[in-house]
Protein backbone atom coordinates (compact mmCIF):
# COMPACT_ATOMS: atom_id res chain seq x y z
CA UNK A 1 0.00 0.00 0.00
CA UNK A 2 1.07 3.81 -1.54
CA UNK A 3 -0.39 5.36 1.85
CA UNK A 4 -0.32 9.67 1.72
CA UNK A 5 -0.59 11.54 4.83
CA UNK A 6 -0.91 15.42 3.85
CA UNK A 7 0.22 17.11 7.08
CA UNK A 8 -0.32 20.71 8.44
CA UNK A 9 1.87 23.01 10.66
CA UNK A 10 -0.29 24.98 13.23
CA UNK A 11 0.27 27.18 16.19
CA UNK A 12 0.07 25.86 19.99
CA UNK A 13 -3.36 26.91 20.48
CA UNK A 14 -2.29 27.72 23.65
CA UNK A 15 -0.14 30.60 22.59
CA UNK A 16 -0.70 34.30 22.64
CA UNK A 17 -2.66 35.06 19.23
CA UNK A 18 -1.52 38.88 18.82
CA UNK A 19 -3.15 40.27 15.88
CA UNK A 20 -1.18 42.49 13.34
CA UNK A 21 -3.22 44.80 11.26
CA UNK A 22 -6.09 42.65 11.26
CA UNK A 23 -4.10 40.98 8.55
CA UNK A 24 -2.23 38.01 10.47
CA UNK A 25 -1.02 36.83 13.61
CA UNK A 26 1.98 37.89 14.98
CA UNK A 27 4.62 34.57 14.58
CA UNK A 28 7.19 35.67 17.16
CA UNK A 29 4.68 34.53 19.70
CA UNK A 30 3.49 31.58 18.43
CA UNK A 31 5.05 27.66 19.09
CA UNK A 32 4.06 25.61 16.22
CA UNK A 33 3.43 22.45 16.10
CA UNK A 34 1.63 19.35 14.33
CA UNK A 35 -2.06 19.82 13.72
CA UNK A 36 -3.64 17.28 16.11
CA UNK A 37 -5.86 15.45 13.72
CA UNK A 38 -2.54 14.98 11.39
CA UNK A 39 -1.10 13.10 14.35
CA UNK A 40 -3.96 10.65 14.30
CA UNK A 41 -3.56 10.17 10.59
CA UNK A 42 0.11 9.51 10.34
CA UNK A 43 -0.37 6.84 13.22
CA UNK A 44 -3.25 5.18 11.25
CA UNK A 45 -0.91 5.07 7.75
CA UNK A 46 2.10 3.45 9.96
CA UNK A 47 -0.37 1.00 11.48
CA UNK A 48 -1.94 0.20 7.67
CA UNK A 49 1.77 -0.01 6.63
CA UNK A 50 2.72 -2.46 9.55
CA UNK A 51 -0.06 -4.91 8.48
CA UNK A 52 0.15 -4.57 5.33
CA UNK A 53 3.45 -3.12 4.22
CA UNK A 54 4.35 -0.49 1.33
CA UNK A 55 5.56 3.14 2.34
CA UNK A 56 4.05 6.13 3.57
CA UNK A 57 5.24 9.58 2.17
CA UNK A 58 4.31 13.28 4.06
CA UNK A 59 3.07 16.10 1.91
CA UNK A 60 2.78 19.28 3.94
CA UNK A 61 2.80 23.11 2.53
CA UNK A 62 4.30 25.84 4.35
CA UNK A 63 7.37 27.77 4.82
CA UNK A 64 11.06 26.65 5.73
CA UNK A 65 9.61 25.93 9.10
CA UNK A 66 6.79 23.24 8.46
CA UNK A 67 10.31 20.83 7.92
CA UNK A 68 10.60 20.36 11.78
CA UNK A 69 7.14 18.62 11.55
CA UNK A 70 7.57 16.73 8.06
CA UNK A 71 10.87 15.35 10.06
CA UNK A 72 8.71 14.48 13.34
CA UNK A 73 6.62 12.34 10.83
CA UNK A 74 9.43 10.68 9.62
CA UNK A 75 10.83 10.20 13.16
CA UNK A 76 7.19 8.49 13.55
CA UNK A 77 8.01 6.38 10.98
CA UNK A 78 6.92 7.54 7.81
CA UNK A 79 9.46 6.70 4.98
CA UNK A 80 9.82 10.12 2.25
CA UNK A 81 8.21 13.24 1.71
CA UNK A 82 7.25 16.07 -0.34
CA UNK A 83 7.55 19.81 1.20
CA UNK A 84 5.50 22.03 -1.20
CA UNK A 85 7.43 25.53 -0.23
CA UNK A 86 6.00 28.50 -2.65
CA UNK A 87 4.99 31.53 -0.68
CA UNK A 88 2.38 31.99 -3.57
CA UNK A 89 0.79 28.79 -2.75
CA UNK A 90 0.28 29.52 1.20
CA UNK A 91 -1.70 32.83 0.32
CA UNK A 92 -4.00 31.02 -1.81
CA UNK A 93 -7.35 29.33 -0.34
CA UNK A 94 -8.22 25.92 0.15
CA UNK A 95 -8.70 25.58 -3.43
CA UNK A 96 -5.31 26.66 -4.18
CA UNK A 97 -3.93 23.87 -1.23
CA UNK A 98 -6.05 21.35 -2.05
CA UNK A 99 -4.58 21.41 -5.86
CA UNK A 100 -1.17 21.67 -4.97
CA UNK A 101 -1.80 19.01 -3.00
CA UNK A 102 -3.13 17.10 -5.54
CA UNK A 103 -0.45 17.73 -7.76
CA UNK A 104 2.00 16.43 -5.44
CA UNK A 105 0.16 13.49 -5.26
CA UNK A 106 0.72 13.00 -9.03
CA UNK A 107 3.72 13.47 -8.53
CA UNK A 108 4.12 10.50 -6.24
CA UNK A 109 1.86 8.20 -8.29
CA UNK A 110 -0.33 5.46 -7.61
CA UNK A 111 -1.19 5.96 -4.00
CA UNK A 112 -3.73 3.99 -2.66
CA UNK A 113 -4.61 6.11 0.01
CA UNK A 114 -4.67 9.52 1.46
CA UNK A 115 -5.35 10.83 4.55
CA UNK A 116 -6.37 14.02 5.95
CA UNK A 117 -6.79 15.82 9.50
CA UNK A 118 -10.60 16.30 9.70
CA UNK A 119 -9.47 20.17 9.93
CA UNK A 120 -6.62 22.18 10.66
CA UNK A 121 -6.73 23.65 14.10
CA UNK A 122 -5.68 27.05 12.47
CA UNK A 123 -7.90 27.98 9.70
CA UNK A 124 -10.51 25.22 11.04
CA UNK A 125 -12.25 25.00 7.30
CA UNK A 126 -12.64 21.39 7.02
CA UNK A 127 -12.46 21.05 3.46
CA UNK A 128 -8.93 19.96 2.16
CA UNK A 129 -9.90 16.30 2.27
CA UNK A 130 -12.97 16.89 0.52
CA UNK A 131 -11.84 19.18 -2.36
CA UNK A 132 -8.93 16.29 -2.98
CA UNK A 133 -10.83 13.56 -3.61
CA UNK A 134 -12.90 15.60 -5.95
CA UNK A 135 -9.93 16.67 -7.87
CA UNK A 136 -8.84 12.46 -7.79
CA UNK A 137 -11.66 11.99 -8.98
CA UNK A 138 -12.05 8.88 -6.24
CA UNK A 139 -14.22 8.33 -3.20
CA UNK A 140 -13.98 10.09 0.53
CA UNK A 141 -14.92 9.42 3.71
CA UNK A 142 -14.89 11.99 6.99
CA UNK A 143 -14.70 12.10 10.01
CA UNK A 144 -13.28 8.83 10.36
CA UNK A 145 -13.22 7.31 13.69
CA UNK A 146 -12.26 3.52 12.95
CA UNK A 147 -10.66 1.94 9.65
CA UNK A 148 -10.36 -1.84 8.69
CA UNK A 149 -8.03 -2.09 5.28
CA UNK A 150 -8.98 -5.82 4.28
CA UNK A 151 -6.72 -6.07 0.84
CA UNK A 152 -5.92 -3.51 -1.30
CA UNK A 153 -8.89 -3.15 -3.12
CA UNK A 154 -11.59 -1.65 -0.87
CA UNK A 155 -11.51 -0.41 2.64
CA UNK A 156 -14.48 -0.65 5.75
CA UNK A 157 -14.62 2.44 7.89
CA UNK A 158 -16.63 4.12 10.57
CA UNK A 159 -17.64 8.02 9.58
CA UNK A 160 -18.88 9.61 13.21
CA UNK A 161 -22.46 11.62 13.54
CA UNK A 162 -24.16 13.32 16.12
CA UNK A 163 -24.90 11.34 19.86
CA UNK A 164 -22.23 8.66 19.27
CA UNK A 165 -23.77 7.24 16.56
CA UNK A 166 -20.90 5.73 13.54
CA UNK A 167 -21.95 4.78 9.81
CA UNK A 168 -20.25 2.22 9.00
CA UNK A 169 -18.99 2.50 5.13
CA UNK A 170 -17.28 0.62 2.43
CA UNK A 171 -15.66 2.07 -0.65
CA UNK A 172 -12.85 1.14 -3.01
CA UNK A 173 -9.51 1.95 -3.12
CA UNK A 174 -8.01 4.39 -3.71
CA UNK A 175 -9.75 7.16 -1.20
CA UNK A 176 -9.19 9.85 0.94
CA UNK A 177 -9.78 9.59 4.62
CA UNK A 178 -9.83 12.64 6.66
CA UNK A 179 -9.22 11.70 10.44
CA UNK A 180 -10.80 12.52 13.48
CA UNK A 181 -9.00 12.22 16.54
CA UNK A 182 -8.94 9.75 19.19
CA UNK A 183 -8.74 6.90 16.26
CA UNK A 184 -5.52 5.24 17.78
CA UNK A 185 -2.85 6.69 19.98
CA UNK A 186 -0.48 8.59 18.06
CA UNK A 187 2.92 7.18 18.68
CA UNK A 188 5.72 9.16 20.17
CA UNK A 189 9.08 8.85 17.99
CA UNK A 190 12.12 6.93 19.15
CA UNK A 191 15.66 7.82 19.31
CA UNK A 192 16.80 5.59 16.70
CA UNK A 193 13.43 6.84 14.80
CA UNK A 194 14.69 10.77 15.09
CA UNK A 195 18.05 9.78 13.99
CA UNK A 196 17.02 8.44 10.71
CA UNK A 197 14.34 11.36 10.31
CA UNK A 198 17.36 13.56 10.01
CA UNK A 199 18.32 11.15 6.43
CA UNK A 200 15.04 10.79 4.92
CA UNK A 201 14.12 12.19 1.19
CA UNK A 202 12.58 15.21 1.34
CA UNK A 203 11.60 16.97 -2.13
CA UNK A 204 10.93 20.29 -1.82
CA UNK A 205 8.55 22.05 -4.96
CA UNK A 206 7.54 24.84 -5.68
CA UNK A 207 4.44 25.75 -7.72
CA UNK A 208 6.31 25.70 -10.93
CA UNK A 209 7.43 22.36 -10.09
CA UNK A 210 4.68 20.75 -9.38
CA UNK A 211 3.01 22.68 -12.77
CA UNK A 212 0.23 25.25 -10.75
CA UNK A 213 -0.24 28.40 -12.67
CA UNK A 214 -3.24 29.48 -10.72
CA UNK A 215 -1.62 30.14 -6.83
CA UNK A 216 -2.71 33.13 -4.64
CA UNK A 217 -5.41 35.52 -5.08
CA UNK A 218 -5.75 33.73 -8.67
CA UNK A 219 -6.38 30.71 -8.35
CA UNK A 220 -8.45 31.19 -4.70
CA UNK A 221 -12.57 30.99 -5.04
CA UNK A 222 -12.77 33.18 -1.68
CA UNK A 223 -11.21 36.34 -0.47
CA UNK A 224 -9.77 36.86 3.27
CA UNK A 225 -11.01 40.56 4.35
CA UNK A 226 -10.03 40.40 7.69
CA UNK A 227 -9.18 38.80 11.06
CA UNK A 228 -10.02 40.11 14.64
CA UNK A 229 -9.99 39.03 17.85
CA UNK A 230 -13.87 38.48 18.23
CA UNK A 231 -16.31 40.80 21.20
CA UNK A 232 -18.10 38.82 22.73
CA UNK A 233 -21.52 40.01 24.15
CA UNK A 234 -21.55 37.81 27.43
CA UNK A 235 -18.50 38.01 29.93
CA UNK A 236 -18.77 35.60 32.69
CA UNK A 237 -18.68 37.46 36.12
CA UNK A 238 -15.28 36.66 37.00
CA UNK A 239 -14.34 35.76 40.79
CA UNK A 240 -11.12 36.93 41.88
CA UNK A 241 -9.10 36.87 44.86
CA UNK A 242 -6.46 33.74 45.79
CA UNK A 243 -7.71 29.92 44.85
CA UNK A 244 -9.23 29.96 48.52
CA UNK A 245 -10.89 32.79 48.35
CA UNK A 246 -12.13 32.75 45.26
CA UNK A 247 -13.62 29.17 45.66
CA UNK A 248 -15.34 30.02 48.42
CA UNK A 249 -17.22 33.15 47.22
CA UNK A 250 -18.00 30.95 44.10
CA UNK A 251 -19.35 28.11 46.64
CA UNK A 252 -21.38 31.17 48.24
CA UNK A 253 -22.45 32.64 45.16
CA UNK A 254 -23.90 28.84 43.99
CA UNK A 255 -25.88 28.18 47.33
CA UNK A 256 -27.36 31.62 47.56
CA UNK A 257 -27.22 33.89 44.14
CA UNK A 258 -27.78 31.09 41.74
CA UNK A 259 -29.10 28.62 44.18
CA UNK A 260 -27.69 25.76 42.19
CA UNK A 261 -26.56 23.83 45.16
CA UNK B 1 -32.86 37.56 -8.25
CA UNK B 2 -31.90 33.90 -7.33
CA UNK B 3 -32.26 31.23 -5.05
CA UNK B 4 -30.62 31.16 -1.72
CA UNK B 5 -31.11 27.35 -1.29
CA UNK B 6 -30.87 25.35 1.42
CA UNK B 7 -29.86 21.72 1.32
CA UNK B 8 -32.02 19.98 4.10
CA UNK B 9 -30.81 17.17 6.68
CA UNK B 10 -31.80 14.23 7.75
CA UNK B 11 -32.04 10.72 9.38
CA UNK B 12 -34.44 7.94 10.01
CA UNK B 13 -37.32 10.08 8.57
CA UNK B 14 -36.28 13.12 10.96
CA UNK B 15 -35.50 16.20 10.13
CA UNK B 16 -32.33 17.81 11.74
CA UNK B 17 -32.80 20.89 13.90
CA UNK B 18 -29.66 22.61 12.20
CA UNK B 19 -32.12 22.35 9.00
CA UNK B 20 -34.81 24.66 11.11
CA UNK B 21 -31.36 26.90 11.51
CA UNK B 22 -30.82 27.05 7.64
CA UNK B 23 -34.02 27.92 6.77
CA UNK B 24 -33.91 31.16 9.54
CA UNK B 25 -30.24 31.99 7.54
CA UNK B 26 -31.42 31.53 4.17
CA UNK B 27 -34.45 34.16 5.04
CA UNK B 28 -32.35 36.18 6.41
CA UNK B 29 -29.97 36.68 3.74
CA UNK B 30 -32.62 36.58 0.95
CA UNK B 31 -33.97 39.63 2.75
CA UNK B 32 -30.22 41.45 3.17
CA UNK B 33 -30.04 41.09 -0.56
CA UNK B 34 -33.07 40.69 -2.44
CA UNK B 35 -33.25 37.08 -3.11
CA UNK B 36 -35.60 34.33 -2.11
CA UNK B 37 -35.41 31.96 0.19
CA UNK B 38 -35.56 27.94 -0.52
CA UNK B 39 -34.43 24.55 0.43
CA UNK B 40 -33.91 21.24 -1.22
CA UNK B 41 -34.86 17.89 -0.10
CA UNK B 42 -33.20 14.92 -1.46
CA UNK B 43 -34.60 11.76 -0.13
CA UNK B 44 -36.92 8.61 -1.52
CA UNK B 45 -39.79 9.91 -0.80
CA UNK B 46 -41.61 13.60 0.15
CA UNK B 47 -42.30 13.19 3.78
CA UNK B 48 -39.78 15.42 4.83
CA UNK B 49 -40.82 17.74 1.73
CA UNK B 50 -43.67 18.58 3.63
CA UNK B 51 -41.97 19.06 6.84
CA UNK B 52 -39.62 21.19 5.61
CA UNK B 53 -42.19 23.48 3.85
CA UNK B 54 -43.19 24.51 6.96
CA UNK B 55 -40.19 26.51 7.61
CA UNK B 56 -39.36 28.13 4.50
CA UNK B 57 -41.51 29.38 1.50
CA UNK B 58 -40.26 27.06 -1.49
CA UNK B 59 -39.15 23.44 -1.48
CA UNK B 60 -37.61 21.54 -4.02
CA UNK B 61 -37.85 17.83 -3.56
CA UNK B 62 -35.46 15.47 -5.30
CA UNK B 63 -36.67 12.18 -4.97
CA UNK B 64 -34.30 8.99 -5.98
CA UNK B 65 -34.55 5.54 -4.76
CA UNK B 66 -30.59 6.37 -4.51
CA UNK B 67 -31.10 9.11 -2.00
CA UNK B 68 -33.09 6.64 0.79
CA UNK B 69 -29.86 7.42 2.79
CA UNK B 70 -27.58 10.12 2.98
CA UNK B 71 -24.34 9.27 1.02
CA UNK B 72 -21.32 12.08 -0.14
CA UNK B 73 -21.95 11.28 -3.68
CA UNK B 74 -25.80 11.08 -3.54
CA UNK B 75 -26.18 14.40 -2.06
CA UNK B 76 -23.49 16.27 -4.30
CA UNK B 77 -24.66 14.96 -7.76
CA UNK B 78 -28.89 15.82 -6.56
CA UNK B 79 -27.55 19.61 -5.31
CA UNK B 80 -25.67 19.60 -8.66
CA UNK B 81 -28.19 19.14 -11.17
CA UNK B 82 -30.83 21.73 -8.77
CA UNK B 83 -28.26 24.35 -8.75
CA UNK B 84 -27.87 23.79 -12.25
CA UNK B 85 -31.13 23.34 -13.24
CA UNK B 86 -32.45 26.96 -11.52
CA UNK B 87 -31.33 30.24 -10.71
CA UNK B 88 -29.41 29.32 -7.80
CA UNK B 89 -27.90 32.60 -5.50
CA UNK B 90 -25.92 29.84 -3.46
CA UNK B 91 -26.05 27.04 -1.11
CA UNK B 92 -26.69 27.22 2.24
CA UNK B 93 -25.86 23.48 4.15
CA UNK B 94 -25.55 22.69 7.64
CA UNK B 95 -21.69 22.69 8.95
CA UNK B 96 -22.58 19.22 10.61
CA UNK B 97 -21.78 15.54 9.75
CA UNK B 98 -23.18 15.52 6.63
CA UNK B 99 -22.56 18.93 5.92
CA UNK B 100 -18.63 18.78 6.10
CA UNK B 101 -19.18 15.42 4.04
CA UNK B 102 -20.19 16.87 0.69
CA UNK B 103 -20.73 20.81 1.41
CA UNK B 104 -17.26 20.64 -0.72
CA UNK B 105 -17.55 18.27 -3.34
CA UNK B 106 -20.74 20.68 -4.25
CA UNK B 107 -18.80 23.74 -4.27
CA UNK B 108 -16.09 22.27 -6.81
CA UNK B 109 -18.65 20.51 -8.74
CA UNK B 110 -20.12 23.56 -9.66
CA UNK B 111 -16.53 25.75 -9.00
CA UNK B 112 -17.88 28.08 -6.96
CA UNK B 113 -16.07 28.95 -3.69
CA UNK B 114 -16.69 28.09 -0.44
CA UNK B 115 -17.06 29.78 3.00
CA UNK B 116 -17.20 27.02 5.91
CA UNK B 117 -18.69 26.90 9.40
CA UNK B 118 -19.83 30.85 8.99
CA UNK B 119 -21.67 32.34 12.08
CA UNK B 120 -22.33 35.53 10.95
CA UNK B 121 -23.27 37.22 7.86
CA UNK B 122 -23.81 40.74 6.25
CA UNK B 123 -24.67 42.06 2.85
CA UNK B 124 -22.31 45.18 1.99
CA UNK B 125 -21.70 46.11 -1.76
CA UNK B 126 -23.59 43.79 -3.66
CA UNK B 127 -22.26 40.63 -2.16
CA UNK B 128 -21.99 38.55 1.11
CA UNK B 129 -19.23 39.10 3.69
CA UNK B 130 -19.38 35.80 6.37
CA UNK B 131 -17.73 35.91 9.69
CA UNK B 132 -16.27 32.65 11.35
CA UNK B 133 -14.12 30.83 13.83
CA UNK B 134 -10.80 30.45 13.17
CA UNK B 135 -7.58 29.52 15.74
CA UNK B 136 -10.14 27.22 18.02
CA UNK B 137 -12.20 30.29 18.46
CA UNK B 138 -9.71 32.84 19.76
CA UNK B 139 -10.16 34.50 16.62
CA UNK B 140 -12.58 35.13 13.69
CA UNK B 141 -12.16 35.99 9.90
CA UNK B 142 -14.49 37.42 7.49
CA UNK B 143 -13.92 36.02 3.63
CA UNK B 144 -16.32 36.57 0.33
CA UNK B 145 -16.39 34.62 -2.31
CA UNK B 146 -15.30 35.62 -5.62
CA UNK B 147 -17.35 33.41 -8.46
CA UNK B 148 -21.03 33.66 -9.19
CA UNK B 149 -22.58 31.44 -6.74
CA UNK B 150 -21.27 30.40 -3.51
CA UNK B 151 -21.30 27.02 -1.01
CA UNK B 152 -21.06 28.36 2.86
CA UNK B 153 -21.85 25.79 5.28
CA UNK B 154 -23.36 26.90 8.57
CA UNK B 155 -22.07 26.88 12.27
CA UNK B 156 -24.79 24.98 14.35
CA UNK B 157 -26.30 26.78 17.17
CA UNK B 158 -25.21 29.96 15.61
CA UNK B 159 -28.93 31.00 14.70
CA UNK B 160 -32.18 30.20 16.33
CA UNK B 161 -34.28 27.84 14.61
CA UNK B 162 -37.16 29.12 12.56
CA UNK B 163 -40.43 28.54 14.00
CA UNK B 164 -42.89 26.20 12.06
CA UNK B 165 -45.54 27.80 9.70
CA UNK B 166 -48.09 26.54 7.59
CA UNK B 167 -46.95 24.14 4.47
CA UNK B 168 -45.17 25.99 1.77
CA UNK B 169 -45.33 24.80 -1.72
CA UNK B 170 -43.15 21.91 -2.95
CA UNK B 171 -42.40 21.23 -6.39
CA UNK B 172 -40.76 17.80 -8.04
CA UNK B 173 -37.69 18.21 -9.29
CA UNK B 174 -35.21 16.00 -11.39
CA UNK B 175 -32.10 14.93 -9.75
CA UNK B 176 -29.16 12.84 -11.63
CA UNK B 177 -27.86 10.63 -9.94
CA UNK B 178 -25.43 8.23 -11.04
CA UNK B 179 -22.83 6.17 -9.34
CA UNK B 180 -22.68 6.08 -6.11
CA UNK B 181 -19.06 4.95 -4.65
CA UNK B 182 -19.62 4.38 -0.37
CA UNK B 183 -21.94 1.88 0.61
CA UNK B 184 -23.39 2.24 3.96
CA UNK B 185 -23.24 -1.15 5.60
CA UNK B 186 -25.03 0.29 9.29
CA UNK B 187 -25.52 2.83 11.52
CA UNK B 188 -23.92 1.51 14.86
CA UNK B 189 -24.53 3.15 18.87
CA UNK B 190 -21.36 3.65 20.31
CA UNK B 191 -22.21 3.97 23.69
CA UNK B 192 -25.15 1.51 24.24
CA UNK B 193 -25.59 0.36 27.77
CA UNK B 194 -23.29 2.79 29.06
CA UNK B 195 -24.08 5.31 31.73
CA UNK B 196 -25.96 8.46 30.32
CA UNK B 197 -25.64 11.74 31.84
CA UNK B 198 -27.99 13.42 28.98
CA UNK B 199 -30.51 13.76 31.91
CA UNK B 200 -28.72 14.59 35.22
CA UNK B 201 -29.17 18.22 37.12
CA UNK B 202 -25.59 18.85 38.35
CA UNK B 203 -22.75 17.34 36.12
CA UNK B 204 -18.61 18.34 36.26
CA UNK B 205 -16.46 18.27 32.91
CA UNK B 206 -13.06 18.00 32.44
CA UNK B 207 -10.94 18.84 29.82
CA UNK B 208 -7.28 18.89 28.54
CA UNK B 209 -6.31 21.16 31.36
CA UNK B 210 -6.62 18.18 33.88
CA UNK B 211 -3.61 17.07 32.70
CA UNK B 212 -3.86 12.88 32.87
CA UNK B 213 -6.03 10.26 34.02
CA UNK B 214 -5.23 10.33 37.71
CA UNK B 215 -5.28 14.28 38.08
CA UNK B 216 -8.98 14.22 36.34
CA UNK B 217 -9.97 11.64 38.81
CA UNK B 218 -8.63 13.90 41.85
CA UNK B 219 -10.49 16.73 40.51
CA UNK B 220 -13.10 16.43 38.23
CA UNK B 221 -14.67 13.30 39.59
CA UNK B 222 -14.24 13.54 43.44
CA UNK B 223 -15.63 17.27 42.99
CA UNK B 224 -18.75 15.71 40.85
CA UNK B 225 -18.91 13.08 43.84
CA UNK B 226 -19.23 16.09 46.45
CA UNK B 227 -21.69 17.50 44.76
CA UNK B 228 -23.83 14.82 43.96
CA UNK B 229 -23.50 14.81 40.86
CA UNK B 230 -22.35 13.21 37.11
CA UNK B 231 -18.89 13.53 35.64
CA UNK B 232 -18.24 14.14 31.96
CA UNK B 233 -15.51 15.39 29.72
CA UNK B 234 -14.16 16.88 27.09
CA UNK B 235 -13.28 15.02 23.62
CA UNK B 236 -9.60 15.37 24.24
CA UNK B 237 -9.86 13.41 27.20
CA UNK B 238 -11.76 10.98 25.77
CA UNK B 239 -9.31 10.85 23.46
CA UNK B 240 -6.63 9.79 25.87
CA UNK B 241 -8.49 7.35 27.24
CA UNK B 242 -8.85 9.10 30.96
CA UNK B 243 -12.56 8.27 30.95
CA UNK B 244 -15.50 6.53 28.71
CA UNK B 245 -17.21 7.79 25.70
CA UNK B 246 -20.12 7.81 27.01
CA UNK B 247 -19.57 10.26 29.18
CA UNK B 248 -18.13 12.85 26.49
CA UNK B 249 -19.83 15.86 26.25
CA UNK B 250 -20.45 17.86 22.86
CA UNK B 251 -21.13 17.16 19.23
CA UNK B 252 -20.40 13.66 18.92
CA UNK B 253 -21.12 12.71 22.38
CA UNK B 254 -23.97 13.76 25.07
CA UNK B 255 -26.43 16.87 24.63
CA UNK B 256 -26.60 17.73 28.50
CA UNK B 257 -28.76 20.56 30.05
CA UNK B 258 -28.07 20.50 33.79
CA UNK B 259 -29.10 23.14 36.22
CA UNK B 260 -25.63 23.50 37.13
CA UNK B 261 -22.63 22.88 34.92
CA UNK B 262 -18.80 23.04 36.08
CA UNK B 263 -15.87 23.16 33.34
CA UNK B 264 -12.57 22.42 34.53
CA UNK B 265 -9.42 23.10 32.20
CA UNK B 266 -11.53 23.18 29.31
CA UNK B 267 -11.27 25.93 26.78
CA UNK B 268 -15.32 25.91 25.00
CA UNK B 269 -14.53 24.41 21.77
CA UNK B 270 -17.52 24.85 19.79
CA UNK B 271 -18.21 21.67 19.70
CA UNK B 272 -18.18 20.69 23.18
CA UNK B 273 -20.31 24.18 23.78
CA UNK B 274 -23.00 22.67 21.63
CA UNK B 275 -23.71 19.70 24.09
CA UNK B 276 -23.32 22.00 27.34
CA UNK B 277 -24.93 25.23 26.18
CA UNK B 278 -28.48 24.45 27.82
CA UNK B 279 -26.89 24.57 31.00
CA UNK B 280 -28.78 27.18 33.43
CA UNK B 281 -25.75 28.02 35.38
CA UNK B 282 -22.31 27.53 34.26
CA UNK B 283 -18.96 27.36 36.29
CA UNK B 284 -15.94 27.90 34.26
CA UNK B 285 -12.18 27.49 35.95
CA UNK B 286 -9.38 27.79 33.20
CA UNK B 287 -5.92 29.00 34.05
CA UNK B 288 -6.07 31.07 30.50
CA UNK B 289 -8.53 34.19 30.74
CA UNK B 290 -9.16 34.19 26.96
CA UNK B 291 -10.69 30.73 26.82
CA UNK B 292 -13.74 30.68 24.95
CA UNK B 293 -16.07 29.12 27.58
CA UNK B 294 -15.76 32.79 30.06
CA UNK B 295 -18.03 34.12 27.21
CA UNK B 296 -20.87 31.41 28.14
CA UNK B 297 -20.28 31.11 31.66
CA UNK B 298 -22.66 32.79 34.40
CA UNK B 299 -19.07 32.68 36.48
CA UNK B 300 -15.62 32.38 36.08
CA UNK B 301 -12.41 31.94 37.89
CA UNK B 302 -9.39 32.58 35.81
CA UNK B 303 -6.83 30.45 37.87
CA UNK B 304 -5.29 27.08 39.03
CA UNK B 305 -7.66 24.35 38.98
CA UNK B 306 -5.41 21.99 41.06
CA UNK B 307 -5.78 24.82 44.27
CA UNK B 308 -9.11 26.12 43.23
CA UNK B 309 -11.28 22.67 42.91
CA UNK B 310 -9.25 21.30 46.66
CA UNK B 311 -10.59 24.68 48.02
CA UNK B 312 -13.78 24.02 46.60
CA UNK B 313 -14.03 21.21 48.18
CA UNK B 314 -13.34 22.65 51.38
CA UNK B 315 -15.73 25.30 51.09
CA UNK B 316 -18.63 22.72 50.81
CA UNK B 317 -17.25 20.51 53.29
CA UNK B 318 -17.46 23.84 56.16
Amino acid sequence: MKIVVCVKQVPDMESKFVVVDNKKIDEAQIAFKMNDFDEFAVEAALQIKEKMGGEVIIVSAGPERVVKDIRQAFAMGADWGIHIKDPEIDAGDSTVIASAIHKAIEKIGDADLVLTGVMSEDNQFTLTGVMLSHLMDIPHGTNIVKLEVADEKSITVNRELEGGLNEVIEMSLPAVLSIQSGLNQPRYPTLPGIMKAKKKRLDVMTAADLGLSEVGAAGSKTEFIKMFVPVSEHKAEIIEGDAKTAAAALVNKLKNEAKVI
Amino acid sequence: MGKILVIAEHRDGKLSDGTKELCKVAKEMAEMSGNTAAAAVFSADDAIAKEVSKYIPEVLSGVDAKLAQYTADGYSQAAKSVIEAGDVAGVVISHGYDGVDFAAQVAMSIGAGIVSGINKVEFSDGKFVFTRNIYNGKLQEQRSVKTDKFVVTVEKGAWDKEAAGSEGTITSVDVAVGDVRTTVKEVIETTKGAVDISQAKLIVAGGRGTKDAEKYQATVVALAQKLKGEYGASRAVVDAGWTDHARQIGQSGKTVAPDLYIGLGLSGAIQHVAGMKGAKCIVAVNKDPEAPIFNIATYGIVGDLFEVVPAMIEALDS
